[in-house]
């Protein structure tokens, strides 16, 4: 399959077709998106801040780490499935839209930065736990980080106000003229 | 309300920020921000009275890492809301949802003003779950049709 013609086949699925005909659902899932996007921030705040010396600085990195992560990546996963159905809605106008290419290449710098720490600050951490501070190579992903999910969040609500079609509900019963006062900002 | 919100959106200020397009974006942007370090803090603070994390420390030692950030965030959130209501009055004051979280802002406060003096499990559950409500309720005032007739009372 052409990957060209995964955004059409997405976009017309079950599941889809079934968001974009609730007057309900897009908004809930957006609103669950929020949420999981918070705590997948709020709680790398805890970890940049800690490696940067700036908060918790006199808590172990390792103990702040397994306190924090499964949170992180529970939300992460909230973060991911809520976004993935609002992409489904209008997968081919998502797929061409600049805010939303550019915000799934942070998503991969993200990752990126997170494995450069685990290959290098993290292997170490016997040596820095207990420290103010992580050393430089993990100060530097920490200030990575922070300035990629800034840009992340920024870019998630330019999505919404680039995007060319709108997520407004598709329902026959619903008077569309009404509902041109209504698009979603 | 109505009226007032009319009024609110002829005024300089007002126009100032309707005449910039990336203005609105760029304060939900920092609302969104401010969100999130107000929602990573009382998670941590009402988690931390679950004993499910920050276990080395007490909960004074813990709201009193998380505390402050919870209040910056809110004046951040504050701050950028005003500018939200200011930018476009009807979208906001004409809008239940609006009111709604608004509601719910003073109860999630008063909450945890609560569970930080008397660290009752159940308390800082139920805090937690009127913080997801407002962020909810936050978005829907994008969708506020979703309420139906309740939606145009406000809005006469």
């Amino acid at each position: 399959m052409d990957i060209a013609a995964v955004p059409a086949w997405l976009e017309a699925s079950t599941v889809a077709t079934a968001i974009r005909n609730s007057l309900y659902l897009f908004p809930l899932i957006e609103s669950f998106h929020v949420l999981g996007v918070s705590i997948v921030v709020g709680t790398v705040l805890v970890i940049d801040l800690r490696l940067l010396g700036l908060a918790s600085s006199r808590r172990p990195f390792t103990v702040i780490a397994s306190d924090v992560f499964r949170w992180t990546w529970m939300a992460f996963a909230l973060a991911a499935l809520t976004g993935a159905l609002m992409f489904a809605t209008n997968a081919t106008s998502y797929y061409v839209n600049t805010a939303f290419r550019t915000k799934m290449v942070m998503l991969v710098l993200a990752g990126l930065n997170m494995a450069v720490f685990e290959m290098t600050a993290r292997r170490s951490v016997g040596d820095w736990d207990r420290d103010t501070a992580a050393p430089a190579a993990g100060r530097r992903v920490a200030i990575l980080s922070l300035a990629i999910w800034i840009v992340v969040v920024f870019l998630g609500r330019w999505v919404g106000f680039t995007l060319s079609t709108t997520a407004a509900p598709a329902n026959e019963e619903i008077n569309l003229e009404e509902l041109e006062n209504l698009i979603p900002k | 309300m109505k009226p007032f919100a009319e009024w609110l959106a002829q005024t300089a200020p007002s126009l100032a920020i309707q005449n910039h397009e990336w203005v609105i974006p760029t304060i939900q942007s920092i609302h969104i921000l401010a969100i999130c370090a107000f929602v990573g803090s009382v998670l941590m603070i009402d988690l931390r009275v679950l004993g499910w994390v920050w276990r080395d420390h007490s909960l004074p030692e813990t709201t009193a890492r998380f505390g402050p950030w919870v209040w910056w965030a809110l004046g951040v959130l504050l701050a950028t809301g005003v500018l939200m209501i200011v930018g476009e009055p009807p979208r906001e004051l004409l809008a239940i949802s609006f009111w709604m979280k608004m509601s719910l802002v003073a109860v999630a406060i008063a909450a945890h003003a609560a569970v930080a003096r008397r660290p009752v499990k159940a308390l800082a559950v139920a805090a937690f779950v009127v913080v997801v409500c407002v962020i909810v309720l936050g978005r829907l005032i994008a969708y506020d049709y979703v309420w139906g007739s309740w939606s145009t009372w406000l809005k006469g």
